[in-house]
């Protein structure tokens, strides 16, 4: 008897300390001298939640009618971008903007094109999911019904758990969400060539994609800076084609920022065309000439230049990130099969 | 997007003005959703290949690809199909799209008496699968029907001749409008 309740005692100790151990611990897989990306303080990084946030971020029971997941628009092999020029909702409404990558989407702020109030992925999330301004995936005032599809999944009540002690494991939306924002922020991309050069490995970069270096930082790099090329501010570009996006003032409702939308970041640029906030842009080439309106240098370049910017924007392609299975359709759960 | 066909690019271009259907480098399934919407006409002249589209009889879906015999698709003759809950399904290759626990999916089966182009035309934006012997077959191209004709979504395959199975899911609804057709 004394035995066995010392081998429960044991057990319970072990089981505990790994969902503890779960909770706090997580490995930022990140190259010398690149720092995380901020996290909230409410909502720690862990293996419990990243692994949680993967799963939920494929599962189309978070659509109303359970046709889209996250990943309907967020292709892998497209850089997590769409590849139409926009994407309609689950009601068929069209939707307002191009989809944008997701690589070091954990660093970026304000995220999508243009909503200043976005500020982090945990508020974004409630955009696709819950939003009818259009609607995406349909759940605006369902919010049970997502707790009522999951909670049916023993192994989501154990991965829920897991991901939260904290609220005992509470499946509810701000815990969705923070799952979902946790796996997002895992999502990084620091494997190009562009990254290898930049740590040294000789000949990671072409000939042109160096000269094509040096184009950009003349010309692209006041507005597509740092480490994952955008500057984080609201700028008008026309694209050519007619629009009734107001941008940035659909947000914030001021006149003075009509037209106004975010700098995309250009990771994985060359996997997530067409471009530009309403797709009506279908190459990097159009897109680089587009900029001629605000950057005359864009119009002027000679063929052979364009062609080195290109090839320094290829070079930003990781293509271990398209293709890690870390950020994949999971196929298992709790150690079965999906 | 980068979708171009490598042997004629002239062609893929052509096609697609005409159909709305584009030529894939290389994704593999089912992928045309843009939307469209449009004041329609009471009829729609359909292409040859979709002729058979407006004259559809029901077929129940399978739920698993040994059971297939009475799921059997005709070459150009489309269908009402009634799905089943995508949980009761147990699909021979596991879709890319899965679909949610509420949404609807099945299985048919239609055989390639020879060689050549295969189109499936759908009345949804559901994910689609041809496999065959438990591999996937990449698509060719995908793209839209007609404006007004009901057809939301074509995807087109070269298939040998065979027998292959077609999965279908993450369908919103528990019925779908489908054809598959061999193209000229």
């Amino acid at each position: 008897m004394r035995r066995t309740g010392i081998a429960l005692f044991a057990l319970a100790a072990l089981v505990l300390g790994t969902a503890a151990s779960q909770h706090k611990t997580w490995s930022w897989d990140l190259p010398p001298g690149i720092a995380p990306p901020p996290v909230p303080g409410d909502n720690p990084m862990s293996k419990a939640k990243v692994e949680l946030g993967h799963r939920l971020f494929y599962d189309a029971d978070l659509s109303i009618d359970g046709t889209m997941s996250c990943a309907t628009c967020h292709d892998q092999k497209r850089g997590f971008a769409d590849g139409n020029r926009t994407r309609p909702g689950v009601h068929g409404d069209p939707g307002r903007r191009n989809v944008q990558g997701l690589g070091n989407v954990g660093y970026l702020a304000p995220l999508t094109w243009a909503d200043s109030r976005l500020s982090t992925l945990e508020i974004q999330v409630a955009v696709p999911v819950f939003g009818d301004d259009p609607v995406e995936m349909g759940m605006k005032g369902k919010e049970a019904e997502i707790a009522r599809r999951l909670s049916k999944d023993k192994c989501y009540r154990t991965m829920f758990r897991k991901a939260f002690p904290e609220t005992g494991g509470s499946i509810d939306p701000p815990n969705v969400a923070k799952a979902l924002a946790a796996f997002q922020r895992s999502m990084l991309s620091y494997n190009s060539p562009y990254d290898r050069a930049g740590r040294g490995e000789h000949g990671a970069l072409s000939a042109e994609a160096r000269r094509g270096k040096a184009l950009f930082a003349a010309n692209c790099a006041s507005c597509h800076s740092g480490d994952n090329f955008s500057d984080g501010k609201f700028h008008t570009i026309p694209t050519g084609s007619p629009s009734s996006d107001a941008g940035l003032a659909h947000a914030t409702g001021r006149a003075e920022d009509k037209g106004k939308f975010r700098t995309p970041g250009l990771r994985n640029a060359s996997l997530t065309a067409p471009y530009f906030h309403d797709g009506s842009i279908a190459s990097l080439e159009e897109a680089i000439l587009r900029h001629a309106s605000v950057v005359p240098a864009a119009g002027t370049l000679t063929a052979s230049q364009r062609a080195d910017l290109l090839a320094l924007l290829d070079a930003l392609t990781d293509r271990s990130f398209v293709s890690d299975p870390k950020f994949a359709l999971p196929h298992e759960a709790c150690g079965k099969p999906l | 997007m980068s979708f171009e066909n490598p042997k004629n690019p002239m062609r893929a271009y052509l096609l697609a003005a005409v159909t709305g259907l584009i030529v894939l480098a290389s994704p593999a399934s089912s992928r045309a959703d843009e939307g469209h919407a449009a004041a329609c006409p009471s009829t729609v002249d359909l292409p040859a290949e979709l002729a058979g589209w407006n004259t559809r009889e029901p077929l129940k879906a399978g739920k698993s690809a040994d059971k297939l015999d009475n799921a059997t698709l005709g070459i150009g003759t489309a269908v009402d199909a009634a799905l089943l809950g995508t949980p009761d399904v147990k699909y021979a290759s596991r879709p890319e799209k899965p679909g949610g626990s509420v949404s609807y999916g099945g299985l048919f089966a239609f055989t390639a008496q020879e060689a050549g182009r295969f189109r499936v035309a759908l009345g949804s934006g559901a994910w689609i699968d041809v496999v065959r012997d438990g591999e996937t077959v990449e698509s060719v191209a995908h793209g839209h029907g007609p404006e007004c004709s009901g057809v939301r979504k074509m995807v087109d395959f070269d298939l040998a001749p065979g027998t292959y199975t077609l999965q279908i899911a993450a369908n919103g609804q528990p019925d779908l409008a489908l054809l598959v057709t061999r193209l000229p």
